[in-house]
This record gives structure tokens, sequence and C-alpha cells, in this order.
């Protein structure tokens, strides 16, 4: 029976909050909380624990935060999954983007570099800051170091990033419309077109999309750490965040690609940056499949021998290329 | 109002701390939504209090208490904006408010609890709930977002609030 009441007491306590909240509750409306918190010991304390309990959930770490903001904050509204970090990230995105132009504008000391590597080779190498990159065959990586700031474009491919964190001078990386700032970190960054998917393995990386209209409802920042994979997609201008094993990111310095959820168009894309022979896909529908797995540099014949066993594809190897096209449509020629 | 001496003031003011502190104390974690910001913005309303110097004006000394403390929150609240947009574009070097293992095992805890509880509730009591608590959004946005009034909007969040003080209470005693 009083615990009838106590829950009487927490719905009215929480109605107070609710109005206690807004900033033009003054004189009359605090004036009547006041009379209902002298009624009874209980009125305040209880209060007081519903304050708590809400001070607790405002201040939550960013993954349980952005984990309950994606399981209740957007089921009615069908936008990017790219996660707003409330007003602050926009700001960020600003500040970080004139960042930028102020740094283009008024830096003197920028040393530029570009690093690239062949079909099927991968490159290991140290940057003039003794950050260490490995970067992925047919890859292009460009480097602007400034007083201030270091910053690599990666304009195609993959690599991985063991920075040494300075923190007068960020390290950035930009892939397309994403911009990743490490925090004392290693991470694995691979961009296919404008898709970009970054896994970090150790320390955390701060993540922002570039491409964003500075106020705009759906800007923001999103911060992983290690152990979390983000997949950038551009058509949906969103992100989606899953776990990776620190050995599964790099696994394609040891000649083994993984793909977690990965269209087929990309996988191939990727694939193509290792294979003797272009590979095609002659039907858009393939694009769509999604793939999950293991796929070894060397032995990406034998990968496609496999392949019709597991999608409807028909894989035809011809002498300069090999073409996926769809098992249900008629070979063409 | 009759004009009192200094000492006299002084009395009134550690009256009213006496009597209203801890109310004055959670109507400002209410508003701020944060305990500690809550102490600093009631000793500078006390010290507001302390160097009045229209008091004849003022007719009720606890009244002008909260209105002072309010509008210090509101100041604080815009300052907290600046500077935690601040934050969040410059310094992510040091991890800030990193959790201690401990407080991080019970946030997990807590979250699994919470998310339990709002799956309960109707789907946008949990949403105004979360955008409006967890996210940090204002009524209004949140109320332009869901395309519903303010007043349906805090009704939600009232609502949810409860629900979920309630079922953390059930488990603690549990």
């Amino acid at each position: 029976m009083t615990k009838m009441k106590q829950d009487e007491i927490v719905q009215v306590a929480a109605d107070w909050w609710v109005r206690l909240r807004e900033p033009d509750a003054e004189g009359e409306t605090v004036e009547r909380w006041l009379a209902w918190t002298s009624e009874d010991v209980r009125h305040l304390e209880t209060f007081e624990r519903v304050n708590e309990l809400a001070s607790r959930l405002g201040s939550l770490d960013n993954v349980s935060r952005q984990g309950l903001i994606k399981a209740f904050a957007r089921a009615a509204t069908p936008s990017p999954r790219w996660l707003p970090l409330a007003a602050a990230a926009a700001f960020a995105v600003v500040v970080l983007a004139g960042a930028y132009v102020a740094w283009t504008r008024f830096a003197s000391g920028i040393s530029s570099q570009v690093y690239a590597s062949a079909v099927a080779q991968n490159r290991d190498i140290t940057l003039p800051d003794g950050t260490q990159v490995a970067l992925g065959a047919a890859s292009t990586l460009t480097t602007h170091f400034s007083h201030g700031q270091r910053r690599v474009d990666l304009s195609g491919g993959e690599a991985f990033f063991q920075v040494i964190h300075d923190n007068s001078r960020p390290f950035v990386v930009a892939a397309g419309d994403v911009s990743i700032r490490d925090i004392g970190t290693a991470f694995d960054v691979r961009r296919t077109g404008q898709r970009v998917t970054i896994a970090v393995t150790q320390g955390r990386v701060q993540i922002a999309d570039t491409n964003q209209t500075p106020g705009k409802a759906q800007s923001g920042t999103l911060e992983v750490s290690a152990g979390q994979l983000v997949s950038y997609d551009p058509n949906m201008s969103s992100m989606t965040i899953g776990s990776i094993a620190p050995e599964q990111a790099t696994a394609w310095r040891n000649d083994r690609l993984e793909f977690i959820d990965e269209p087929l168009s990309v996988v191939i894309a990727n694939l193509n940056r290792y294979s003797a022979r272009p590979l095609h896909i002659a039907d858009a529908d393939l694009d769509k499949l999604s793939y999950t797995g293991t796929i070894r540099t060397d032995a990406i014949d034998s990968w496609l021998g496999a392949l019709p066993q597991v999608f409807p594809l028909r894989v035809n190897t011809e002498a300069d290329q090999v073409i996926l096209s769809d098992a249900e449509h008629p070979p063409r020629r | 109002m009759a004009t009192v001496t200094l000492s006299e003031h002084i009395g009134d003011i550690e009256k009213l701390f006496r009597e209203h502190n801890r109310a004055l104390i959670a109507f400002l974690q209410c508003r701020l939504n944060s305990l500690s910001d809550a102490q600093e913005v009631a000793q500078e309303a006390y010290l507001r209090m302390l160097t009045l110097d229209n008091r004849e004006e003022v007719d009720s000394l606890r009244g002008y208490l909260f209105k002072i403390a309010g509008n210090l929150a509101i100041d604080r609240l815009r300052k907290r904006k600046v500077r935690s947009d601040f934050v969040a574009a410059q310094a992510h070097d040091e991890p800030v408010g990193e959790a201690t293992p401990d407080r991080h095992a019970m946030a997990v805890e807590q979250v699994v609890g919470i998310r339990r509880a709002l799956r309960e509730l109707p789907p946008k009591a949990s949403q105004a709930f979360v955008m409006h608590v967890i996210e940090g959004r204002d009524f209004g946005t949140v109320a332009q977002t869901m395309k519903l009034s303010e007043r349906m909007v805090r009704y939600h969040v009232a609502n949810a609030l409860a629900h979920c003080r309630a079922w953390v209470d059930g488990k603690e005693m549990s």
C-alpha cells in the first residue's frame, strides 16, 4: 500500500521536474512547487531522486548514449542514421571545418607528400612525424603537414595508421566526406569510392561527416573506441557502428581481406586492388548482395570459384577480366 | 518594507539558506541536470542575495532567491553550451570525463535496465524522453521533431521519467 503511494509521489515529482525544467517557470510555479515539497518529507526526497536519475542519464558515456538514441529517439523519424550528438556536434563540425580553412589559408610551412602503392602490393611507410602507415594495395595517400596540424587525404584504398600522438598537432585523416581525428590511436581506414569504413584497433578517434551543411539538423561527430567499426554509407549520408577485432581490421596486412556485411560491389572494388585480372559485376542487382567473410588475396580465383555456391550468380573468367553476372539472367553474348 | 541593518540582513539570508537550501539545490539540479553545477550556482545566488542593494523593493526574499537562481541557471546553461561546443571541437586529446571501471560497469547495467524500462512504454513516450533527457534537446525541439505539442512532450517525458525511476527503484530493492 505504501508502495502504491510512493509510485504516486514519483509520478507527481516527475510532473514537477518537467514543469520546472522550463526556463520561464518561476514565481507562482516555484512557489507552488515549494509548497508541495513542504507537504511531506518524501516529496522533496523523491524529487531529488528523480533529479538524480535524470542527471545520471544526461551524462551517460557516449556509447550508451548513442545506443539509447539509436534505439528510441529515431523510431518515428526515418532520418539518416548518422547520429546527432545534440547541438554541440553541429558546432564541432563547423569549428573543425573553420580550423581547416584557416589553416590552409595561413599556414606557410605546409609540406605535402604523395604516397601510392601498386595493385597487389602493400606498402609500409613512416611519415615525417614518426606515424606508421601500412598502405594497402592500389591506394593513394597525400600528407599535408604543417606546424599546427597533420592532415592526410586518403583518395582511395586502405591504410592502417599507428599515430604518434601530439596534442598540439592533431592528426586528421580525410576520406571523402568523412574525417577521422585521432585521440591516441591506431586505426584502419578503407575508402571504396565515397564509402568509408573505419576500424579502431587502439585508443579512440573522432569521426565527422564533413559533407554537411552547417546548422543542418542531422549533423554530428561520433567518437568511437577500440574494437568498433564504423561504416559510412554515402547514399544515406549515414554511419553505422559495429564491432571488429583488431586482428580482423588489419588482416589485409597478412593477405586476407575481411568483410563484415559489405555490399558485393564494395567487396569486388577492394579485391580489384589485389587481383591480377580486374573483376566486373555485370548486373547491378548483384551490387546489393551483402557479404561477410574472409578472402585471401593470393587465392582470389578459388574464392571466385566458390562464389556461385553462396550467391545466385555466374562467374565467367576470361583472359583479361572476370565477369560476375546474375544467374537468373540469360548469359550475355 | 522597513530598512534592515546589515547584520539583520545576513541573519535573514542565513535563515533562507537553512530552510530552503535543499529545495534550492533540487530546483537548480533540475534546471542544470548536474548536482555540482547546482551547488555552484546556489552559492552564487546567496552571494547575490547578501549584496542585494534594493532589499526594500523585494517583497519575498525566498521568491527573490529562486528568481536570481533561475536566472543564473539560464546563464550557466548558455555558457555551458558554448564551452561544451568548444570542448567537443578541441579538447578530445585527453579522455574527458572518462568513466572509471566501476562507474562504467554501473552505467552499463543501468543502461540495460533503462532500455528495458523504456521498451515497456509507448514509443512516443520513450522517444520524447530519450530526446529530452539523454540527448539534451529542449521541449520545443522535441515537439517540432515529433510533431506534437510541447504539452504532450512534457506529458510523455514526465511519464517516462517516473516509470524509469520506479523501475530503477524496484530493481535496487530486489
